[in-house]
């Protein structure tokens, strides 16, 4: 059976392109360009990980991230915060979501699913 | 069985009487046991039916009703009257406390079963009983106040009126009661019961108003007024209450007062001795210059018979004389000359002027005693050519003494003024003359007020000099400003000191002035300069911070597009989904190795920014030199190689571990390895050299390539300076690894610097780097 990603962005190009590479690595793949249609398909499909960006037009990724944690349906989704934010105060503010990991933009196409399996237990 | 149904019946009846009634009841057979007790009763005295029917009254609750009065009642006085009203029974109740209770009973005459049945009703009027007490305590109260107490209805007409009213107002309780209050406004203060009257309708209060009144006899005295409105049990104003009292005396007194103190201020700056008597030649005040004269103390004084002032020597037969038998006929007396020889002053002659005063100073009579010294003007009058002679031995010495001073004075830079007792100007120093720009002949014997067009009449210098010093006798570093015609608004600090002189006759003040306009002016000016740096560095922090967020966002907003540049071109060229060919593969390498460039410089300038905001954070941890520099060298080993070009390791056996960030000092190592090969054409050489000191490494990076000419020296660490060399293609570097590398350097504490003998001739980078890193991260 295959895994299931949700993958947010509010980019359309980077949520085609991790969309892609998840696929080629053999992900069932949804996806969502904002924080609170990403959270309805969270709770509808549950997938073993969510891909979220961490500015989205309609809330940040954290916020959207709590809700997510706080929904005892989508509290155990591991999620991995891709961002082009590379300042030490951003990071500090994901270490504190439970479960969860931080790819820094521009990703590497090479590597990327593979990191992103890395969260899934 | 129906006669026992009717008897229930009835009992039932009784029972629903007893239980309607408010006040406790309660039925007792003919044993005095608790045939019934009414709702009220349970409730008043806290007891259950089942603790109560069937009980001995005397039993009921612990005992609390074993009264001896109500033993009395219930066992003498009932059987034989029948019944007993209001009978009054105080009582310490265990469960509600001491009470005052209201006893009824009635015996019932045919009682239904039982031979004798009691019905006891009980009425608690402790309440009542204490609101009689109050009642009696506050009519006590209104009558023996000192206040007088009056009460009106909403009209005005007077309904109580105490003992105090009749005595500020002179009407009995009987004239007054009923008559209206305007009764007491004299002319003029109609108005003011009228609007008061409306104040109280309103509900207002109106508190310690004063005011004026009309007495029986007609005088008009002043009262103080407290008006509240009385409310009836419903809440609604019927009424007003005025509490007053007759303030006639104490407003004369507070005039008194407010004249005796004036009078004394007068007393105080008159210059010659004055002295205010009582009738009994007792001390009240005197002023300050008799203090000084005649040296005695404020509390020697004071409350002192006047003969008996500085051990009795103001004991003169004249002035007795004087005292006790002309001014009492005379109540005046005018240049008594009296000649006395003074323990403290020696022999003198005192010129004796008096008045006596009725009711002064909250005294009957006083007497107002002015004194002066006449002594040297009648020695002079007397022109004895003895004293003569010696006034000019005097002198001489004076003027011996005056010519020293006078040599000090002049030799100080500093203005120094010199005044006799009346603030003349005895001598000034010739500074100075020229600061304020005065000459000698309109200066000396000028009253220092009157100097230059009297610029010196300062109010602050008349202060210090007049109050202050004969105080002190010295004071220190006075401010005064003043606006000088001479010279303009200045700022002066004054030093004096006061120097008696011979024998107490005379008092000479030095003052020294000097001018501190320019070093107050440096001092605030330094002050200002302080504000503006404090406001320039907040400025600056400010747009440093604005310019580190506006870099923070760039590098978001650049790092998001440049995501799918690089991602889809990565797949593209990886042909994930299907192959290229050559052509398109070539161009799509293009693009990603551009993007990789536009990434690289991004994070450098982000990095830049970082540091000179001051929030680049060093993660210390310690580092293995000797093989983290093999380390970076095996990273461009290739590049070298490639280039045909030699690298020349020379690291020290005993290079000690460092304290450093590793990921910064790659970085550094990287920046300049790699700089080293770019600009070093093919056949060259690149080095480098590691070493220790005791507590530094020193690590040189050279190479044999393009060099630097000395008008560039400064430019290369401006930033995006690119040698421009033909071995070197353009998007190899970003022209912001130098600078980086110095900024990270000097981020760790050590130091960095580059040396070129000039073009193509090779360039060497030494950058030291602490074995304890005292940078820390800190700016």
């Amino acid at each position: 059976m295959k895994k299931k990603a949700l993958v947010i962005d509010d980019n359309g190009n980077n949520l085609e392109l991790e969309k892609d590479l998840l696929e080629v690595a053999g992900f069932e793949v949804f996806e969502a360009e904002n924080a609170a249609s990403g959270i309805a398909i969270a709770r509808k499909e549950k997938p073993d990980i969510i891909i979220m960006d961490v500015r989205l037009s309609d809330m940040r990724g954290t916020e959207a991230a709590r809700i997510l944690r706080q929904d005892k349906e989508t509290r155990d989704i591991p999620i991995v915060f891709v961002t082009a934010s590379v300042m030490v105060e951003g990071r500090e503010e994901l270490s504190k979501i439970t479960n969860s990991g931080f790819i820094g933009k521009p990703i590497n196409t090479r590597t990327f699913a593979n990191e992103v399996s890395q969260y899934i237990k | 069985m129906p006669q026992k149904k009717t008897t229930t019946r009835s009992q039932e009846y009784a029972e629903s009487i007893v239980n309607t009634v408010r006040e406790p009841l309660i039925v007792l057979d003919q044993e005095l046991r608790v045939v019934t007790a009414s709702r009220s009763f349970y409730e008043v005295f806290k007891v259950r039916p089942e603790d109560t029917v069937g009980q001995l009254i005397y039993n009921l609750g612990n005992k609390q009703w074993d009264i001896p009065r109500l033993r009395e009642l219930l066992e003498t006085i009932l059987p034989e009257k029948a019944t007993f009203d209001d009978y009054e029974v105080e009582h310490d109740f265990t469960t509600i406390g001491r009470r005052t209770m209201l006893l009824n009973a009635r015996r019932i005459p045919n009682p239904p079963e039982k031979l004798k049945v009691i019905l006891l009703a009980i009425e608690d009027i402790t309440m009542r009983k204490s609101k009689e007490k109050q009642y009696l305590k506050l009519a006590a109260i209104v009558n023996t106040s000192v206040d007088g107490i009056i009460g009106k209805d909403l009209e005005g007409d007077i309904i109580s009126w105490n003992k105090a009213a009749e005595r500020i107002y002179g009407y009995t309780e009987q004239e007054i009661h009923g008559k209206n209050i305007s009764l007491l406004a004299p002319p003029g203060y109609e108005e003011e019961i009228r609007s008061q009257l409306k104040k109280l309708r309103n509900g207002e209060l109106i508190e310690n108003y004063e005011t004026k009144r009309v007495r029986k006899d007609g005088v008009v005295i002043d009262i103080s007024l407290s008006l509240s409105p009385i409310k009836d049990k419903a809440g609604n104003i019927c009424g007003a209450s005025a509490i007053m009292h007759d303030i006639t005396e104490q407003k004369k007194a507070k005039q008194v007062l407010i004249v005796s103190e004036y009078s004394e201020s007068i007393i105080n700056t008159v210059r010659e001795p004055l002295i205010v008597l009582d009738q009994d030649l007792r001390v009240v005040t005197v002023s300050r210059s008799f203090y000084e004269v005649f040296k005695v103390k404020p509390v020697e004084t004071v409350g002192q018979l006047i003969y008996d002032l500085g051990n009795k020597q103001w004991d003169i037969p004249k002035l007795r004389e004087l005292l006790e038998t002309i001014l009492p006929q005379k109540a005046t007396f005018d240049n008594y000359e009296v000649e006395h020889h003074f323990t403290t002053i020696g022999r003198r002659v005192m010129l004796l002027n008096a008045r006596q005063i009725e009711r002064g100073m909250g005294k009957e009579r006083i007497i107002l005693l002015a004194i002066e010294d006449i002594t040297e003007r009648k020695e002079i009058e007397a022109g004895l050519e003895k004293t003569r002679i010696e006034l000019a031995v005097i002198k001489k010495t004076a003027d011996e003494a005056s010519e020293f001073a006078e040599s000090v004075i002049n030799t100080v830079r500093e203005p120094l003024i010199s005044l006799d007792q009346d603030l003349r100007v005895v001598t000034v120093s010739r500074s100075f003359y020229e600061v304020f720009k005065v000459k000698p002949e309109e200066t000396v014997g000028q009253l220092i007020y009157d100097l230059g067009n009297k610029q010196w009449d300062i109010p602050k210098l008349r202060e210090l000099l007049e109050t202050i010093l004969p105080q002190k006798t010295t004071f220190d570093n006075y401010e005064v400003e003043h606006d000088f015609a001479t010279i303009g608004r200045r700022i002066m600090l004054l030093n004096a000191r006061q120097i008696q002189r011979g024998m107490g006759k005379e008092r000479i003040i030095l003052l020294a002035i000097e001018d501190i306009t320019e070093r107050k002016e440096i001092e605030n000016g330094l002050e200002k300069a302080h504000e503006e740096l404090k406001e320039l560095a907040a400025e600056l922090e400010r747009a440093a911070r604005v310019k580190s967020e506006f870099l923070a966002n760039m590098s978001h907003e650049l790092r998001t597009p440049l995501n799918s540049i690089n991602g889809f071109s990565e797949v593209l060229y990886d042909e994930t989904f299907g192959p290229l060919n050559e052509k398109q593969k070539k161009y799509v390498n293009n693009v990603l190795t551009s993007g990789k460039h536009l990434l690289l410089l991004i994070n450098q300038i982000l990095d830049m920014a970082k540091v000179e905001a001051g929030k680049m954070k060093l993660a210390l941890s310690s580092l293995p030199m000797k093989s983290l520099l093999n380390e970076i060298s095996l990273l461009v080993a290739d590049m070298v190689s490639k280039k045909k070009i030699e690298m020349v390791l020379k690291i020290a056996e005993d290079l000690p571990n460092i304290e450093a960030d590793e990921l910064k000092v790659k970085e550094i190592l990287y920046n300049l390895l790699s700089n080293a090969v770019k600009f070093t054409p093919a056949g060259g050489q690149i080095g480098m050299q590691a070493n220790t000191t005791d507590s530094e490494i020193v690590i040189v990076v050279w190479d044999t390539g393009v060099g630097i000419a000395p008008e560039n020296m400064e430019k290369i660490f401006e930033g995006f300076f690119r040698v421009d060399t033909p071995y070197s293609r353009v998007t190899e570097g970003t022209g912001l690894g130098l600078p980086l590398s110095k900024k990270l350097v000097e981020l760790h504490g050590g130091k960095f610097s580059v040396e070129s003998a000039g073009l193509n001739k090779g360039t060497s980078i030494r950058f030291t780097l602490p074995v304890i890193s005292g940078g820390g991260g800190v700016r």
